[in-house]
């Protein structure tokens, strides 16, 4: 059995729930999300020669820097960070976040997911953004939600990146 | 060289004694050679031989050193001296190690002692629970048995639970490590379940501040109970459901222990990968096998409850059926007491109840019984037959009901016989008694002996010997056929009414057939009647029955009187006796006289002469016609009106009262108008027409000389269009009488009133004349026509308006000529002259000869004086000083009796105040200077008493000198500067 904590990290309303609702095994409510402020879920990704399961922990989406339990990461060896692609804002906000994690606990592996790429008309981040952040050699996905693209792609990436 | 190689090898020290041992050159190429090398030798030596040097260097690598070193081998190297040196410092001061420890130590303490309290509590609390129970004596025997405490048994067997999970979570990120669950005990994913479980740890740490290294204690939900043990580096979470000991605290904090002890460094490096730390599975296992279930085996509680609650049911049940069964007799017991029921079956099945039987319609509801014996109506199955019982109650009932005996019979139930009594008709007696005989077979005996049989027949020789006791009445034959009533008789008409007799006897009227032929009575009463009818006796004469005697007494005519006689006379055959000596005969003169008397006083009647001549009577004389009529005043005088021959000749009264009633008849209808009679006069009063109004004045006019006066001046004219045309007439005489108004033309029409005609702008105006007139307005259209009057009162109006005459002078109207008197300035008198010449066109003569030019001057020299008065100012101000002061009152006395004069002389004085400045200065200061003390002592005048639209301002600056300038003065002139006064007259 193999399991790595990672933690979700994103602005608020990003849709960091709506994306694992349909792809993770999960027991709690959303109603945590409000009164813990995590939900525990769990995306098993299986691998040839083993299956890593990856325990997520969904952390409430706050637009509010200052309000973000960092405690709730200690101990994650990756991290799933969430754009919502018709809100340039929440790339700040998740790339904040991302600082404030390694600040405390380290560099760690991260996949970056710009979400709801199935709204193409309200889209709001330039090509060239995308193609800058990919330079650096930083893991970019395109998801959806509603469609599931390329959603188990980029768990698996990440599993594959905390497993080795 | 010899000085190296004796160094290299000291034996050549002695090969080489003869050299010298210092020569400098040597020494020189050493210290050229190896110079640096030799300085830091001696610096190392120096650093190893001086211990201060080398504990200090050695402390600067110490931490380094330590850090490097193996942990093993320093952990043993150093455990002697570190144990020494801590037993050093307790023995030294024990208080340094505790302040250290004590934040390690507390928290611990604490806990410990919590649960130890947890523990005494609980089992003081299970303790009290079971003393005085069965299992609780039972314990003691225990207790006592085993030489244990009372409570460690009762926990021993209060304390039930069982472990169901056992979690073992990785502090650092909440992963699972290992988990261990019972036999059949169920949970989701204990991976979730593992990291929530910590980050709820977390949740309550970070919001709640709380800094203590602890963790979550327990969480309790109902039956289960979540315990958690923080080690170093993972969580032990047991999952228990029941009641736990605290003592488990100890065994999963033992397991826990052993766990890190064995695993620590696994522990510390887990990653997630589970199969680095095998064994620990088996550790937790024993967690799971932990539990406690008290053996249910002893005392049957279950059976014994049961066994008892079936007895209580069965006595119960026994109980209820008993109660039922014997309410249920209670209620038959009740059922057969009861007069006309008859109980023929009964049983009880089931808990129901049955009964039939056989029940009179006219006995109690049986149903009816049943409240109050508490037997449940809805299980009692009735069936009940009807028949007649024949006990004595019900026949009677049913007898009263069938028969309907009358008020006047009484049934009643004597020794088990029916006894019925009274008065009934033959009809119903005949029914009873075929009643009785049907009744014969079985029943009670029907005895209707008592029963007197009252009949029609009975009643109608009631009304017949009610007829015969009739005084008028005589009854000849009576009868009774096939229930009809035959009656024949007499009957004198004055009797009572056979007929109406009949009502309250109970005949019936259609049966009964009469025959009454009409006789007179002889009885003195119905005499009386008769004799009283026919012989019609005055008022003056009483009749009444005395004795059986009819008895006529008073006064009476001798005719009458012989009338009496005669039927006195006619009744003496079998009739009573009529007594009429006891009338006094009056003589036909007496009671002329009377009458003729009694004329006379009648008001309105003049009788002139009256005399009686062979028994007849003549009068002659003077009557109102609306006087008592003589004829009507002889009835009840018993004059025989046949003998009386009046001659009458009517006259007009003219006393007040007569006068009244003939008004009275003459102006009818009165209405609203009343008619008096005050001190001799008739005064009308009231509200009338004015119709009624010229009727009444027409018949006030008729009233003869000598007559009453007919007064109407009190009686108000009501109608409408009257007191309009009355109001509309009056409005018009006073335009006509109004100065410059003339009224051409007037008229009334449809209720309106039309005007039109000429008049004065100066005359009053006709509207304004309306009021008070009570004339509507709305009802008036007027047409004036403007002219000018050459009425003298208006010629002056006009006059006085165009050439407002000055108050010394007059004018009035002298014999239709306009005479002005007085004194006037020339002007007014030649403006006066013209209007003069001008009004002589229309013929209206204006006389002005009388006028006289006024005298003005006095007012000259008052001119001369206020003008040649000057206000004089200082150099630039347009304030006088105060020297000039007095002038200033001066002036304004002496312009304020100007003013006066010339206003009473018809002229209107105007002063003009110039400003004056000297030249020094611009030129437009000056002119804006001299108007401004121009202003300034116009203000000043005003203060005085002056009016203000008698002074007139202007400003005259330099262009007005008094005195010329000089040329060389530098402040100019003081004469110069100055306010001038001017009049004018217009």
């Amino acid at each position: 059995m193999l399991q790595k904590k990672i933690c979700m990290l994103g602005g608020f309303a990003v849709g960091k729930t709506s994306l694992v609702r349909r792809f993770v095994q999960s027991i709690f409510s959303e109603n945590y999300l409000t009164t813990v402020g995590v939900k525990i879920d769990k995306k098993s990704v299986a691998f040839p020669d083993k299956t890593v399961d990856l325990i997520l922990w969904d952390l409430a989406g706050e637009d509010d820097i200052g309000s973000f339990r960092v405690s709730y990461v200690r101990g994650a060896t990756g991290l799933v960070l969430v754009v919502d692609g018709t809100r340039p804002a929440t790339l700040a906000v998740a790339l904040t976040l991302r600082e404030r994690c390694e600040a405390e606990f380290g560099a760690m592996p991260f996949i970056l997911l710009f979400n709801k790429s199935d709204l193409a008309d309200r889209w709001a981040i330039p090509e060239g953004e995308i193609d800058e952040l990919k330079q650096r050699g930083w893991q970019v996905y395109l998801t959806s939600a509603l469609s599931g693209e390329h959603v188990d792609d980029a768990f698996h990436q990440l599993a594959s990146m905390v497993a080795k | 060289m010899v000085e190296i190689a004796r160094n290299v090898d000291p034996d050549n020290h002695a090969l080489y004694e003869g050299v010298p041992a210092a020569d400098h050159r040597l020494e020189r190429l050493r210290q050229l050679l190896v110079g640096g090398e030799i300085s830091e030798l001696s610096r190392v030596t120096h650093l190893l031989d001086e211990p201060e040097q080398l504990a200090s260097a050695v402390g600067n690598v110490l931490p380094e050193a330590t850090a490097r070193a193996s942990h093993a081998q320093l952990g043993e190297a150093l455990a002697p001296a570190v144990e020494r040196a801590a037993q050093r410092s307790i023995q030294k001061n024990p208080n340094t190690l505790t302040d250290i420890l004590y934040p390690v130590f507390l928290p611990a303490i604490r806990k410990s002692i919590g649960e130890k309290i947890d523990q005494t509590f609980q089992s003081l609390n299970e303790s009290l629970r079971h003393i005085f129970t069965w299992h609780g004596l039972k314990w003691r025997f225990e207790a006592w048995r085993t030489g244990t405490s009372f409570s460690a048994v009762v926990l021993k067997h209060s304390l039930i639970y069982r472990v169901e999970h056992v979690f073992l979570i990785s502090r650092a990120s909440g992963l699972l490590i290992a988990h261990v669950t019972s036999q059949d005990a169920t949970s989701e994913d204990p991976q979730l379940i593992s990291s929530m479980l910590s980050a709820i740890q977390d949740f309550v740490k970070d919001s709640f501040k709380e800094k203590e290294n602890s963790g979550l204690d327990t969480i309790r939900f109902g039956e289960l109970r979540l315990w958690s043990e923080v080690g170093q580096f993972a969580t032990l979470v047991a999952v228990i459901r029941g009641n736990p000991p605290e003592e488990l605290h100890e065994v999963i904090r033992d397991v826990l222990l052993r766990i890190h002890q064995e695993s620590s460094r696994a522990l510390e490096r887990f990653d997630g990968d589970s199969s680095q730390l095998p064994g620990v599975e088996t550790q937790l296992q024993t967690c799971v096998e932990l539990q406690h279930m008290d053996s249910k085996e002893g005392f049957p509680w279950l059976v014994v409850t049961a066994v008892l609650l079936a007895l209580i049911v069965a006595g119960g049940w026994f109980f209820l059926s008993w109660q039922s069964a014997h309410r249920w007799q209670s209620y038959l017991s009740r059922l057969a007491a009861q007069p006309g029921i008859v109980v023929s079956d009964q049983k009880t099945s089931g808990g129901e109840f049955y009964v039939a039987g056989l029940r009179d319609p006219l006995a109690a509801d049986p149903q009816s019984l049943l409240p109050g014996t508490e037997v449940d109506s809805a299980r009692v199955h009735s069936n009940w037959h009807f028949y007649q019982s024949l006990e004595p109650e019900f026949v009677l009932k049913r007898l009263s009901a069938s028969l309907a005996p009358p008020d006047s019979i009484r049934l009643s139930v004597v020794d088990g016989r029916i006894v019925a009594e009274g008065e009934a008709t033959t009809t119903w007696i005949n029914r009873a008694r075929a009643a009785a005989q049907h009744l014969s077979a079985g029943g009670p005996v029907f005895d209707i002996s008592g029963v007197r049989d009252v009949s029609a027949e009975d009643r109608w020789q009631a009304y017949v010997s009610r007829l015969e006791a009739q005084p008028g009445i005589i009854v000849a034959d009576q009868n009774v056929r096939d229930g009809q009533f035959y009656i024949t008789g007499l009957r004198d008409p004055l009797a009572a009414d056979p007929q109406s007799l009949l009502s309250g006897t109970q005949v019936d009227p259609a049966r009964v057939h009469a025959s009454w032929q009409f006789y007179q009575s002889l009885e003195p009463r119905f005499v009386l009647n008769r004799l009283a009818a026919s012989l019609a006796p005055p008022d003056s004469v009483r009749l009444s029955v005395v004795n059986d005697r009819i008895v006529a007494a008073g006064e009476a005519t001798t005719a009458w009187i012989n009338r009496a006689r005669a039927a006195a006379q006619q009744l003496s055959a079998g009739g009573p006796v009529f007594d009429i000596s006891g009338v006094r005969d009056v003589s036909p003169e007496e009671r002329w006289q009377a009458y003729v008397s009694r004329l006379e006083t009648q008001p309105g009647i003049i009788v002139a002469q009256q005399n009686v001549r062979d028994g007849q009577f003549y009068v002659t004389g003077l009557r109102d016609p609306l006087a008592v009529d003589p004829q009507s005043l002889l009835s009840g005088t018993q004059v025989d009106p046949a003998r009386v021959h009046a001659s009458w000749q009517f006259y007009q009264s003219l006393e007040p009262g007569f006068v009244l009633k003939r008004l009275t008849a003459l102006l009818y209808p009165l209405g609203k108008v009343r008619l008096s009679i005050v001190n001799g006069r008739i005064i009308a009063e009231g509200e009338a027409p004015d119709t009624w109004i010229d009727r009444a004045r027409a018949a006030a006019r008729q009233l003869s000389e000598g007559g009453p006066e007919f007064d109407i001046s009190k009686v108000r004219d009501v109608s409408p269009d009257a007191r309009a045309a009355e109001h509309w007439q009056y409005y018009v005489s006073r335009l006509e009488a109004q100065p410059g108004i003339i009224v051409a033309q007037q008229t009334e029409r449809g209720g309106d009133f039309y005007i039109s005609g000429l008049r004065d702008p100066l005359a009053a105006d006709p509207q304004a004349l309306l009021s008070g007139t009570q004339v509507d307005p709305a009802r008036v259209h007027s047409q004036w026509q403007f002219y000018q009057s050459l009425d003298p009162k208006f010629v002056v109006k006009r006059l006085t308006a165009s050439l407002s005459p000055p108050k010394s002078v007059q004018l009035s109207i002298i014999q239709g000529r306009i005479v002005v008197v007085g004194e006037a300035p020339a002007g007014w008198i030649s403006r006066a002259q013209a209007a003069a010449d001008q009004l002589s066109a229309d013929g209206v003569v204006l006389d002005v000869s009388q006028l006289r030019e006024l005298n003005l001057a006095e007012l000259d020299h008052l001119r001369e004086a206020i003008q040649t008065t000057d206000i004089f100012f200082s150099s630039g101000r347009v304030v006088p000083g105060p020297e000039q002061t007095p002038v200033l009152d001066r002036l304004a006395d002496q312009l304020k009796e100007f003013a006066e004069s010339a206003r009473n002389a018809g002229v209107t004085a105007r002063f003009m105040l110039t400003g004056h400045s000297d030249t020094t200065g611009r030129e437009t200061a000056n002119a804006s200077i001299s108007a401004a003390r121009a202003e300034t002592v116009r203000a000043l005048l005003n203060k005085r008493g002056v009016a203000p639209e008698l002074l007139l301002v202007r400003g005259a600056g330099t262009f007005e000198p008094a005195v010329p300038e000089n040329e060389n003065s530098r402040t100019g002139n003081s004469t110069n500067r100055r306010v001038s006064v001017t009049v004018n007259l217009e």
